[in-house]
């Protein structure tokens, strides 16, 4: 499996490590409240079993360290696309 | 205070192996600092390094040479290049410091990697086999940088000539780098 890396180019898969859904970017920022244990829950442990195009966080830890977000196909493989995690994390005013 | 004298050693202790086509030799001259860029600096960093040593920051997986050709800069991350030059004595980073007169952060690496150089007219041949990125001589020009990973090895590799490749893995993975060249070279050759 190719990943396109935005800054490298075409890389091995080898070179990376998986992590899972890009929902982990999203954790809950209400820990003081009292809602926040329900919320947490479904951060740690509800995930969707997608058949199709999946976001997924990878981590090139044998290239520059980067964390991108590829959105994959988890029936064919097939990627459709690949961002730097850092600019959808910024996208969605997370991060500084 | 104590009678000792600490005398460096490089990673390798200065292999060198000559093959029918193919030189395989520890780098032993140069030095490697990372130059770390603050947030929204990169224009800032880059034309002080210009007025003090012609230097321009390069592209994403390529290298910039100062004027006097002694730096070379390699870009392999955004936000950082790395600087490989020519140096002997103990305080590369100092010395590239005062010489860069930039405000970024430094910090000495040299120390921490073995660098080998493969070179001759097989070089290619003998890279091709271990290296799983693609070292075409169209696709990657002499100047070209890349990280990549070769026997399961994080290796750094750089073509420094038309023939000659300068391959960086830590300093711990030297041998096992070494060995993994030795035995491409045997199945080339």
């Amino acid at each position: 499996m190719i990943i396109n890396h935005p800054l490298l180019g075409p890389r091995d898969s080898e070179e990376f490590v998986y992590l899972g859904s890009t929902d982990l970017i999203d954790r809950p920022t209400n820990w003081e409240e009292d809602a926040s244990s329900e919320d947490f829950y479904q951060y740690q442990y509800i995930r969707d079993n997608i058949a199709g195009n999946h976001r997924e966080l990878w981590y090139h830890e044998q290239g520059d360290q980067s964390w991108l977000v590829v959105t994959r196909n988890t029936i064919t493989h097939e990627i459709t696309n690949v961002e730097l995690a850092q600019d959808v994390s910024r996208a969605m005013g997370r991060g500084k | 205070m104590s009678d000792y004298i600490l005398e460096k050693e490089s990673a390798l202790e200065g292999a060198e192996h000559e093959f029918n086509g193919v030189n395989v030799s520890e780098v032993t001259d140069k030095s490697l600092v990372m130059v770390a860029i603050p947030r929204g600096t990169l224009a800032d960093v880059e034309s002080a390094i210009k007025k003090s040593c012609g230097l321009s920051i390069p592209k994403m997986e390529q290298s910039t040479e100062s004027s006097d050709s002694s730096i070379t800069l390699w870009r392999l991350q955004n936000s950082q290049v790395l600087a490989y030059f020519s140096y002997d004595g103990d305080d590369s980073e100092s010395y590239l410091k005062s010489k860069f007169n930039a405000s970024a952060y430094f910090t000495d690496q040299s120390d921490t990697w073995a660098m080998i150089r493969v070179n001759g007219p097989k070089s290619r041949e003998v890279l091709e086999r271990i290296c799983p990125i693609n070292i075409d001589p169209e696709v990657f020009p002499v100047g070209s940088v890349s990280r990549t990973v070769m026997e399961h090895i994080g290796t750094i590799i750089f073509r420094d000539g038309d023939d000659s490749y300068v391959l960086l893995t830590m300093r711990s993975f030297g041998r096992s780098m070494l060995h993994a060249i030795e035995v491409s070279v045997k199945n080339v050759l």
